[in-house]
């Protein structure tokens, strides 16, 4: 199943989630991310983290991980973790297209982490559903010049 | 697989660059980031390479890129390398999920010739165990390391390397020079632009 059209709504609640998520679990960033590596919403303190490569960095790691257990027939892989001196990182499955990464202080542990996430990661993911039955509507394009579309980048 | 986002109005494509070992996969990205033209040089990403010690591509490169805007939707392209060591084919098999557009940069000279077709054969493979085909992928073909000497003439690279149903774009480049690699990526985001447009 193809990750879903997202609309206000859906960004809205995702965005609410990850909010109470920040709040009550004092993570310094959540993020969901597509497990291509897009990013598709954050909340948190981002401010000196450069969040679209630390979302793509995050979604193949998960993706290599998930690789790696599935080679030693274990097929129950639902999240990884990365224990830091300052900083750790939480990642969490949330469906077949999607994740949820936790940064968050080592003064809190991956256990608190993972308590306040799991309702995190069902309401999310019980969004993404919902966001998938109502279909996908064609992006409309149609009225564009082909010939915008002739030279995107251009060399300095 | 794109990403249409109607509440950021985004649309976010993945293009990765496949190729034999030292074809000039990196090379391509590296040139893209140095010498792309943007609204400011402090909005330009950054270029994030997974590499061995000795420079060679564990993982993957990656650069995000945006684009123009399209009737209203800003398209933002993230632009991947596979490793091209065959013992890291597991590694490619990962980035090339839920790709959207591919370059195949073959090595020009002579003695990778069966390289290139093996890599070729081995991206198909890698594809098809994702469920996805290179009939439904864009992609575009690259014959780099033009400016090299024992080079195969195009006409031979295009008999054994584009010699299918759907005959696709290809490119000469010498990506050292940054000869044919904005051509190319141009050609890659037209098609998928394209892709939409018809949709």
């Amino acid at each position: 199943m193809a990750f879903p059209q997202l609309i206000e709504e859906d960004m809205q609640f995702i965005d609410k989630v990850l909010g109470d998520l920040v709040r009550k679990s004092e993570a310094v960033l959540s993020m969901v991310v597509e497990k291509a590596g897009y990013l598709i919403q954050q909340h948190g303190n981002a401010d000196a983290l450069d969040t679209t490569t630390l979302a793509t960095l995050g979604s193949n790691a998960y993706n290599a991980t998930h690789f790696m257990a599935q080679l030693v027939n274990e097929h129950n892989f639902t999240s990884m973790y990365q224990q830091g001196e300052t900083f750790s990182t939480l990642i969490l499955n949330i469906d077949e297209n999607c994740i949820l990464v936790l940064i968050f202080s080592t003064d809190h542990t991956v256990g608190s982490m993972k308590y306040y996430a799991a309702p995190a990661v069902k309401s999310i993911s019980g969004q993404l559903s919902r966001a998938s039955e109502r279909g996908e509507t064609a992006l409309d394009l149609c009225d564009m010049n082909p010939d915008d579309v002739q030279a995107l980048f251009r060399r300095a | 697989m794109a990403i249409i986002n109607r509440a950021t109005k985004e649309l976010q494509l993945k293009i990765v660059y496949y190729g034999p070992a030292k074809s000039g996969k990196t090379t391509n990205l590296e040139q893209v980031h140095a010498n792309v033209q943007v609204p400011e040089e402090t909005t330009k990403s950054k270029m994030t390479s997974l590499a061995t010690s000795s420079d060679r591509t564990l993982f993957f490169d990656f650069f995000p890129l945006e684009a123009t805007t399209i009737k209203g939707f800003k398209s933002k392209f993230s632009l991947f390398t596979v490793p091209g060591q065959v013992i890291y084919n597991a590694t490619r098999q990962i980035v090339l999920r839920g790709v959207d557009g591919i370059v195949f940069v073959a090595d020009s000279q002579y003695d990778k010739m069966p390289e290139n077709i093996e890599t070729f054969q081995h991206m198909q493979d890698n594809l098809k165990s994702l469920n996805l085909s290179l009939e439904d992928i864009p992609y575009v073909i690259q014959y780099n390391k033009r400016d090299l000497p024992d080079v195969a003439p195009v006409e031979y690279l295009e008999y054994v390397l584009n010699n299918r149903e759907v005959h696709v774009p290809f490119f000469e480049a010498g990506a050292n020079k940054c000869e044919g690699v904005f051509e190319t990526l141009n050609m890659i985001t037209k098609l998928l632009i394209h892709k939409y447009l018809n949709k």
